[in-house]
């Protein structure tokens, strides 16, 4: 059911347009030579303003809708890296006796995400991909997305797990690069997975609202079994 | 100037409907006083509440660009969110500044019931030892009243609000008028007994502002969990559907949203406040609306702000302001010192369903007591707020199925955050900004707070004693934190015109009305004369009420 805004009525809520009883040019000198830094930082003006009304969720939209429009293009990834992400979220949360990251669509929710996402965590996405890529060519020969299943696993799997640092090779106990560009694309394609209608049920839930209120601890022993 | 003036002169205008504005209004027209409740956004309905809509149908799943755009401050508080965030005000229209090396986290709701919509319920009684600690540890000054004068009026408003809470006969915390409580986890009680034991200190299930039995026509806690997007039970107490409701169904009280109060108007030969000027939101037509008295319950900065916004030739500094102090003495928690751990033997997995527990646990401050004496670093003292519940495991590592398995498993997660008393404080105050204004042409603040060195050892303190606490509850991977976040973040601003009996040294007197204008009250959390470290939202609806007892025997006896 659609909720009708409270200002629905008033055009000028409606529109977003800045009243012209607002003096613009005073709202820009006053920014200008304001005495103390804003606590907005220099990046923001009045000119952006725009009016209250309902969010998307208030008005009760599904913005989850574009998940499953057949017409989909991706907002920001291309297409070799729109394979390469999901053949990656496919090896690292595959379909088991529940679906997995493929099926949850989670290529194209990072692609919406990183469409409104700043330039340097873009950068760091794309840049973990096509690492992914170089060394699947220098060690396998070929591209993320054509290797065998098994060998995507033989490929990520020293990436997937705390490292062991190795004292007899006398090795410096660095920030392991690899490892970095790994996590930060698991992370991400983790929170999309369980974020998402399929990766919420994978964990039980059940859609009820209601299940009776909170019992705590009821257990007369202190260790809790 | 006649022109935008409303007909009706009313007998008080009340500012702000939020948790004190609802109360003033509830209070004064069930008296039989005609009032004017003015709110600076739009009415709200339980038809916009969104604690049901499931968090993947949010388009960007809470990481939306226009959040990012329009609350980039707002957003610093979990509760201002995708699904509501047009409760929150948007950034680009509120400006306020702050010095470069002084940030400060402004965080407020323009919408019927203001932050009552989405406060996070703590409703915690000051104690003597709080209203008297000047006098305890010399530092400062006493508030002008004593615990007893509050009391009853804290039953008033717990009766009619409704908390959860359970009795512990600790002076630190007064009890009072509590629904039953709710129970604690498994690690909750593991933890609780843990430092009761080895420390003698108390940890209780949180007292909050939710319903455990129906009160009033609302029925009790669905135990959905994320409150702060509105009930459609009205299970928490939100002004609204509760003490503006009823102030409106007396047919004495008039409420006018979408007005933004830009300052008192003044019958300066008369020295009486004889109404408000506000801005539509909208329209940004200016208006005038007269009344026998004004309460001003804003929030403690937005309130300050329109007194500083009311200067006159007598009150050159701002209206009520001979003293020199308005806007000064902000306070707001420090917040930033505490613990996370885990109990690993506890095998419980987590649940994605509900119930989900709207609260949490809170350990009763223990520094600085009459029983445990004079701590050697710091003066005054913190409380924690923390829980203990499984969650899901993310973090797991590996890949596959075996991590799809890992992630089920869970950890059962435990953490302990202080808040900390912040010292009332001279040079921590707000101003008007000469050169700043909001979209709608009224002067903005600039707000100048720093926490200070007795803060920055309360936290260091709490990092402290919160490991050894999760230490003797048994849990392990204890992670410590002793910073001292942003003034602002804890969202307890008070203080800005604090209360005495001196007209010299305090703003209002001790009922919150200005020493210097009779009939000009401040209901909100301006008043206060120190922070505490309890949650102010129920002192401050407390204090409000009782003003507002004040103010109905002084208008009954024709003194305003």
């Amino acid at each position: 059911m659609k909720v009708r805004s409270h200002d629905a009525a008033d055009p000028a809520a409606r529109s977003g347009h800045p009243s012209p009883l607002i003096n613009r040019r005073d709202l820009v000198r006053a920014a200008l030579f304001a005495s103390a830094a804003s606590a907005l930082g220099p990046a923001f003006s009045f000119a952006q303003a725009v009016s209250s009304g309902l969010t998307a969720a208030a008005l009760g939209e599904d913005g989850s809708k574009f998940l499953t429009d057949p017409n989909w293009k991706a907002a920001f990834l291309n297409d070799q890296q729109n394979e390469t992400l999901i053949a990656l979220s496919d090896v690292i949360i595959p379909a088991t006796a529940t679906p997995g990251a493929k099926e949850a669509m989670v290529n194209r929710y990072l692609d919406l995400l990183l469409s409104v996402q700043p330039a340097e965590f873009q950068r760091q996405f794309v840049d973990a991909l096509a690492f992914i890529d170089s060394e699947s060519r220098k060690q396998l020969g070929k591209d993320f997305r054509a290797l065998a299943p098994s060998d995507q696993v033989w490929l990520l799997t020293p990436w997937a797990y705390p490292r062991q640092p190795s004292h007899w090779m006398e090795q410096e106990d660095r920030p392991d690069p690899a490892q970095e560009h790994f996590e930060r694309l698991k992370a991400l394609i983790a929170s999309a997975y369980y974020g998402s209608e399929i990766g919420q049920k994978e964990l039980g839930w059940d859609g009820s609202i209601f299940h009776g209120p909170y019992q705590g601890c009821e257990h007369s022993t202190t260790t809790h079994s | 100037m006649a022109q935008g003036v409303l007909q009706q002169t009313y007998d008080a205008i009340v500012v702000g409907s939020g948790a004190t504005g609802g109360w003033a209004a509830k209070r004064l027209s069930e008296a039989g006083l005609k009032v004017a409740l003015l709110e600076a956004g739009r009415a709200v309905t339980e038809k916009e509440f969104t604690e049901h809509m499931p968090s993947f149908q949010l388009k960007y799943r809470n990481h939306s660009p226009e959040v990012m755009r329009t609350r980039p401050i707002q957003r610093q508080c979990y509760a201002c969110m995708e699904y509501n965030y047009e409760w929150f005000v948007n950034d680009l229209e509120n400006p306020y500044s702050t010095p470069p090396d002084r940030p400060f986290t402004w965080q407020r709701l323009r919408v019927l019931g203001g932050r009552s919509l989405v406060w996070g319920r703590q409703s915690y009684r000051l104690s003597d030892v709080d209203f008297k600690a000047a006098s305890r540890d010399g530092y400062d000054v006493d508030w002008p009243f004593s615990y007893a004068d509050l009391a009853t009026f804290y039953d008033i408003v717990e009766r009619y609000v409704g908390i959860t809470g359970a009795a512990e006969q600790n002076e630190m915390l007064p009890d009072g008028q509590f629904l039953p409580p709710m129970s604690m986890s498994c690690g909750e009680v593991r933890l609780r007994d843990g430092i009761k034991k080895k420390f003698g200190r108390t940890l209780t299930i949180g007292r909050a502002a939710v319903l455990t039995q129906p009160l009033n026509g609302r029925p009790a806690c669905h135990y959905c969990g994320p409150c702060e997007r509105g009930c459609r039970t009205f299970s928490y107490f939100s002004s609204p559907f509760t003490t503006v409701k009823d102030a409106l169904k007396t047919g004495n009280c008039t409420l006018i949203t979408d007005a933004i109060v830009s300052h008192v108007d003044m019958d300066e030969g008369a020295n009486k406040a004889q109404g408000v000027t506000f801005v539509h939101r909208a329209t940004k037509e200016t208006r005038q609306i007269r009344a026998k008295s004004v309460i001003l319950c804003a929030q403690a900065l937005e309130s300050t702000r329109i007194l500083l916004n009311s200067s006159t030739r007598e009150y050159p500094k701002g209206l009520a302001n001979s003293s020199g102090l308005l806007g000064h003495y902000l306070m707001d928690h420090v917040v930033g010192g505490g613990a996370r751990g885990t109990f690993e033997d506890l095998k419980i997995p987590p649940n994605a369903n509900p119930p989900h527990r709207p609260n949490g646990i809170y350990v009763v401050r223990f520094r600085n007591t009459p029983a445990t004496g004079t701590h050697p670093h710091f003066i005054r003292g913190y409380g924690f707020q923390g829980g203990s519940s499984p969650s899901f495991n993310t973090g797991a590592p590996g890949m596959g199925a075996d991590y799809k398995k890992a992630v089920k498993l869970g950890t059962y997660e435990v953490s302990l955050g202080a808040f900390g008393e912040s010292l009332a404080n001279f040079d921590n105050f707000c101003e008007i900004d000469p050169d700043l204004k909001d979209a709608w042409g009224i002067p903005a603040l600039r707000i100048s707070m720093a926490h200070g060195k007795n803060e920055a050892a309360l936290m260091h303190d709490a990092g402290v004693t919160a490991a050894e606490m999760l230490e003797a509850g048994g849990a392990k991977n204890i992670h410590v934190t002793t910073g001292v976040e942003m003034p602002g973040m804890a969202i307890h601003e008070v203080g800005t015109a604090r209360m005495g009996n001196d007209a010299k040294k305090s703003v209002l007197n001790p009922f919150c009305q200005s020493h210097d204008v009779n009939n000009l009250f401040v209901g909100d959390g301006s008043c206060f004369v120190s922070s505490a470290c309890q949650n102010p939202t129920l002192t401050m609806m407390a204090i409000a009420v009782r003003a507002c007892d004040h103010l109905i025997e002084r208008f009954r006896r024709n003194e305003l």
